[in-house]
């Protein structure tokens, strides 16, 4: 009894030191994590009609404040949260990414003058597919409004990924992303079993991909004995003979981020995904999830185990190779246009990977630089899709992409800068991006790698110009779709989209000033 | 290298609970009933709960038991008992080779994981254990420390997570109402307008040879009242036939 009392003694003797929080460096993460608790609250108080306009004013003016306050932190090097935060330049870029996109992809979601029904989103997920309660809430304008709560949290994660500075947020961070996505790819109007299946289909490789992280954090908690990265950084640099346990936890940790990424072999979910979701979340989707995914990559791998370079850099090899070869080839033979950009993706990831692999402060840059480039070329692209209808809603069979440069010139003229950037031809952004990251490969030794990309790259343009070909060198049939007139919303967001890919391949001198300035990660 | 041999009463709780384990996460796997599969992650919850009790984790331990075996695994059970404890999966394979494919994956990941884990682990004592446990009085207020100092942004945004979880399960589960829901009199008022049956419906069994639920009514002519069995037997195909020499000897009855 006296050891106990001694005990508790002892403990209030000696005060538990609080965590001082330096809120400004939080800020973009507190200000759209508590953004979205506002708008749950606004679902449940507002009446329906208010709803709408009240979340889009929240969601809009909580990621200008957001932008705002990560501009305001430019230039800052340091930890938070002790130590399970760290703010530093790479992260920061990503961050004013995500959120730019986030914006663009905002007004995606928002738009409402596209499907004569209203958004892209159901009236009611919980409706059953076909049922008389659908087509009721679909005739009585209903709509889900509660896109938005699972939008800003999601948000919320992206901002937290790249920036996780240890084992145990990053995972939370990657839950906090993944789970409203989840959700919100169910969620599309039309097609809708097709979008059910393709959610159940993302959160179980998801939570699958999510346990393979946990296991290997676990394996690499257990060979260090700390989770913080720094921490991981100083005991792998000073490690000494069986190194199995790490090599297997390295591997694990790999998976699971490898998977967000759509990296092959863990890109089986991708086509299904961003075929089945409603079509802005997909733009939205496969920008920003790509840009916190690989920030959380590139920061396990440099600052944590940047100390075992030539252990994981023969595995990145493998994966990087694999993914170009099966993104590229494989979309040769699709259909569909929003299956083939789903590919076109994955052979993207590779493309970055090659500057991962590289692990210097050229590649880091380099992967930025592209990542930005692509980001909002696809934002443009998934824009455009959108657009293109028929009167099935929108029209994603290629056939009937044939002959649209015939009928709407100027949009057809847009989708074929994005498809010549995404292709890697001088004078738009994509070609700047495979430039930077090349070069920081090679001047890393890994110019067979570069070879293999350029191959991969020579595909991949193929498939590219085979739409710019079908929509401009074929005649318009009665199947060709018609190009819907967009709202405000997505005009404002293509145009954005369009002008930074051809801005970003005329002038990229900015941006590149931009990342070098923002230095390597903060060790 | 110091080897710390576990004491006796350690190593009689690990292979109990370590058989007991596997032999859940086993079970859970090959059952073909949801049922039994989620009785058999009860278990394997259960016995890992008693090993980090044993490994001087009592907080992790109770955890497991209230918040895995108690609550989660509980909802688990409802939901399947509210689906349908039919549900079975199809054991079709819809890509050719696939089924060895993964138990070949899984087999090779298996070798893979006790390699790394097996070479790096053995011989390795557990130390510090203790030291952690005393150091703010107690495994609970030590744990208690970590997640209020060290681990609070992680802790605060986990409930985001929660938030989504909760409104992830209204939007896709909770069913609104396009119309107002009709009152009892608007109800009565329907049934006798021709809507349906105007008052209560007949019950199974009677007049026939069994009382059973899934024995139709019978007719004053013999024939069986289809409105007397309940609308998911029927579309289970689970009604009993009625016996063609009753509804005859009825007839004969009659025409006597």
């Amino acid at each position: 009894m006296n050891a106990v009392v001694e005990a508790v003694r002892a403990v209030e003797e000696t005060p538990w030191v609080m965590p001082t929080l330096d809120y400004k460096l939080l800020a973009p993460i507190l200000i759209i994590l508590g953004a979205g608790v506002v708008s749950v609250l606004f679902e449940a108080l507002l009446p329906r009609a208010a709803r709408r306009p009240a979340q889009l004013v929240l969601v809009f003016v909580s990621l200008v404040a957001a932008l705002v306050s990560i501009i305001a932190l430019q230039g800052s090097r340091s930890l938070s949260g002790r130590g399970a935060l760290v703010v530093d330049g790479p992260g920061l870029i990503m961050q004013g990414t995500i959120v730019i996109i986030a914006i663009l992809g905002a007004m995606l979601m928002a738009e409402r003058g596209l499907d004569p029904s209203g958004d892209a989103f159901a009236a009611r997920a919980s409706a059953l597919p076909g049922s008389e309660d659908e087509r009721q809430f679909t005739a009585r304008g209903y709509f889900q409004t509660e896109i938005w709560p699972f939008f800003l949290f999601a948000v919320g994660g992206m901002l937290l990924f790249p920036v996780a500075n240890d084992l145990l947020m990053m995972f939370v961070a990657l839950e906090v992303m993944s789970l409203p996505l989840y959700l919100l790819t169910g969620m599309a109007r039309r097609r809708r079993l097709l979008s059910q299946e393709a959610a159940l289909k993302y959160f179980v490789l998801g939570a699958f991909s999510s346990a393979f992280f946990l296991y290997g954090a676990a394996l690499l908690y257990g060979y260090t004995g700390t989770i913080s990265f720094p921490g991981i950084a100083a005991a792998v640099s000073s490690t000494t003979g069986q190194t199995g346990l790490l090599l297997v936890a390295v591997a694990l940790l790999g998976a699971g981020l490898l998977f967000k990424i759509g990296a092959a072999p863990f890109h089986q979910w991708t086509p299904d995904v961003y075929q089945g979701a409603p079509t802005p979340l997909t733009g939205f989707m496969a920008a920003a999830v790509k840009i916190a995914a690989f920030g959380a990559l590139l920061r396990l791998f440099y600052v944590a185990l940047g100390g075992m370079r030539w252990d994981w850099a023969p595995m990145l090899w493998v994966v990087a190779i694999l993914t170009m070869l099966i993104g590229s080839v494989i979309a040769l033979t699709q259909s569909d246009i929003k299956r083939m950009i789903a590919y076109s993706s994955i052979a993207q990831a590779g493309f970055i990977l090659v500057g991962v692999v590289a692990a210097t402060p050229a590649g880091l840059a380099g992967a930025l630089f592209y990542l930005i480039a692509y980001a909002f070329t696809t934002i443009g692209i998934f824009a455009i899709i959108m657009m293109v209808r028929d009167e099935n809603g929108e029209a994603t069979h290629l056939s009937k992409w044939a002959g649209l440069g015939r009928r709407s010139p100027f949009v057809a003229t847009i989708f074929a800068v994005f498809m010549l950037s995404l292709a890697g031809i001088p004078l738009t952004s994509g070609f700047i991006g495979k430039f930077s990251v090349f070069t920081a490969a090679i001047a890393a030794d890994d110019t067979w790698l570069v070879i293999v990309a350029v191959i991969a790259s020579l595909i991949a343009a193929f498939f590219y110009l085979r739409v710019v070909v079908l929509m401009f060198f074929t005649e318009a049939t009665d199947e060709t779709a018609e190009v819907a007139v967009p709202s405000v919303f997505t005009t404002v967001a293509l145009a954005a989209g369009a002008t930074v890919t051809v801005l970003l391949g005329i002038y990229p001198q900015p941006l590149l000033d931009l990342i070098i300035n923002a230095g390597v990660f903060v060790r | 290298m110091t080897f710390v041999e576990a004491n006796t009463g350690e190593a009689v709780v690990f292979w109990i609970c370590a058989i007991l384990s596997v032999a859940g996460a086993i079970g859970l796997i090959t059952s073909r009933k949801a049922v039994h599969s989620a009785l058999w992650m009860a278990l394997t919850m259960i016995n890992l709960a008693v090993l980090y009790i044993a490994n001087s984790a009592p907080f992790l331990g109770m955890v497991q038991i209230i918040v895995y075996t108690g609550a989660v695994m509980m909802l688990f059970l409802f939901v399947l008992m509210v689906v349908g404890v039919d549900a079975s999966d199809s054991l079709i394979e819809t890509i050719k080779g696939q089924r060895w494919a993964a138990i070949f994956l899984g087999l090779t990941l298996t070798v893979v994981l006790v390699w790394g884990i097996g070479s790096a682990l053995a011989g390795v004592p557990a130390v510090g254990l203790e030291a952690a446990n005393r150091e703010d009085g107690g495994n609970v207020q030590g744990i208690a420390h970590l997640i209020f100092t060290d681990y609070l942004i992680v802790f605060e945004v986990t409930s985001a997570l929660l938030i989504t979880a909760a409104m992830g399960a209204m939007v896709l589960a909770h069913r609104e109402h396009w119309q107002p829901k009709p009152t009892q009199a608007e109800l009565s008022q329907a049934r006798f307008l021709g809507a349906g049956h105007p008052g209560n419906l007949p019950g199974p069994g009677t007049f026939a040879r069994h009382n059973a639920v899934d024995t139709p009514g019978l007719l004053p002519d013999g024939t069986p009242a289809e409105v007397s069995i309940p609308g998911a037997l029927k579309a289970r195909g689970d009604v009993q036939p009625v016996d063609i020499e009753d509804v005859h000897a009825i007839e004969e009855a009659d025409s006597l």
